[in-house]
């Protein structure tokens, strides 16, 4: 090797090694800002992206809520259900505390006692406990039991209990 | 296509349809109905297998071979096509999440959709994804084009982990995990239980299937584009040169040794005319 191209190799070593950690770097920025994203997501937006208020949020916050619109979740408490003309009357309960629902418009198919469910409507004052609504949604659970555990089917295939 | 790749592809494919018929026998008639949901049940062996096709294996598969793709010494545009196969795909499945989701929605919650954490989520990353299909069709040098999707491909999959871990960090009117939970206990049993995971499996190598032959037509009509190519040019050159300055000292064709693309023209003279296509 001559000493010209020795020359040469020395100069172009370090720009050699200078790509590798331009790469790097931007492979850091880009990790940061996708972490900034998710931070921003989770931190940042935090419980603004809650889909509704359980029962006890709605009363610990029922001053600053008013008679404002607002998802609340709570369970069907059983014997409270009352059908009515426009739709039905019922208790949620959650947290130890309960809230009268009176929600006009027909219930879902799910809609039953000891159900989880979101209704959409508001306080009819600052004072009192009543919740108007005209939306359920059932929330379901994430846990799925045969209807009938015990059945078994017979020899011709048919269940028989 | 190699002899051995075309069996893979056909053994996936019959293996895909065995195991969907399977799941569908044993999802509509096998399988008990469940307490409270009844009957509505039977959508849990579809909608949770097609959520994560389109989630974990194709948006998956996307973020691996763009990271492959960026990285240096596995750069090769094998992964690049691999990619865009797995995120087409992955449209498919995440718009099917949203159809079979919305037809659950309707009879169990009530509503065909609500903007809460998980839904919103989903079709941001539909929409995310999407996205990155736009910008393939976005005309550019095939290097610079699988760079930038490699990139769109990795910012659009930060939205994946925001889906899994939306009914865990949010309250949502979508359930949580019946699989993938915080303990990671299994919330179905029995029948239902096997029928959900033979679901999965049924569904992941639909994927595995409509990846392959995904792939496969990319290859193809990249093939089929440079033919075009091919046979423009060779159009041209037989038209006559008209750049005299350029084609003076160029030999006679495939002399120069440069076989890369099997174009029998030296360079300077594709320029003009990769300009008036």
């Amino acid at each position: 090797m001559s000493v010209a191209t020795a020359a040469t190799e020395a100069v172009r070593a370090p720009a050699a090694r200078r790509r590798p950690r331009r790469r790097l770097r931007l492979l850091v920025v880009f990790v940061l800002l996708a972490a900034a994203v998710v931070y921003l997501l989770v931190e940042g937006l935090g419980s603004s992206l809650d889909y509704f208020d359980t029962v006890s949020q709605a009363l610990a916050h029922k001053t600053r809520i008013g008679t404002t619109v607002f998802r609340l979740e709570g369970v069907v408490v059983p014997g409270s259900v009352h059908r009515t003309v426009e739709g039905a009357d019922f208790e949620v309960s959650g947290g130890g505390h309960k809230i009268v629902v009176h929600n006009a418009g027909s219930p879902p198919e799910l809609f039953q006692p000891n159900i989880p469910v979101v209704v959409v409507g508001h306080f009819t004052s600052s004072g009192s406990d009543l919740f108007v609504s005209n939306q359920i949604m059932v929330k379901h659970s994430a846990t799925y039991i045969a209807a009938h555990p015990t059945r078994v089917r017979g020899p011709s295939g048919k269940i028989v209990r | 296509m190699s002899g051995r790749a075309r069996t893979v592809t056909r053994v996936t494919g019959a293996a895909a349809l065995v195991t969907t018929a399977l799941t569908v026998w044993l999802g509509l008639w096998v399988t008990p109905p469940a307490q409270i949901q009844g009957t509505l049940v039977r959508l849990l062996y579809l909608h949770p297998p097609v959520a994560w096709v389109a989630l974990y294996c194709a948006f998956g598969l996307a973020a691996l071979s763009s990271l492959l793709y960026l990285w240096r010494r596995t750069r090769s545009l094998f992964w690049d096509r691999l990619g865009a196969s797995a995120v087409e795909v992955g449209v498919v499945f995440t718009a099917l999440t949203l159809v079979t989701g919305s037809l659950w929605g309707r009879p169990t919650w009530g509503v065909w959709w609500t903007w809460t954490a998980r839904l919103t989520s989903t079709a941001l990353l539909l929409v995310l994804f999407l996205g990155y299909l736009a910008l393939r069709r976005v005309p550019a040098d095939p290097d610079v084009r699988a760079r930038r999707c490699a990139v769109a491909a990795l910012f659009a999959f930060v939205d994946v982990p925001i889906v899994t871990f939306s009914v865990d960090w949010w309250q949502t009117l979508h359930q949580r995990g019946t699989v993938l939970n915080p303990g990671l206990t299994l919330k179905v049993h029995g029948s239902m239980a096997w029928t959900l995971g033979l679901g999965f499996l049924a569904m992941t190598l639909v994927f595995v299937w409509m990846v392959l032959v995904r792939y496969r037509v990319e290859v193809l009509s990249d093939r089929i584009g440079d033919a075009q190519l091919e046979v423009s040019l060779s159009e041209r050159w037989a038209e006559g040169p008209t750049v005299p300055a350029a084609t003076g000292d160029a030999g006679p064709p495939g002399s120069d040794g440069d076989g890369s693309a099997g174009s029998p023209l030296p360079k300077p003279v594709a320029e003009p005319l990769g300009g008036r296509r």
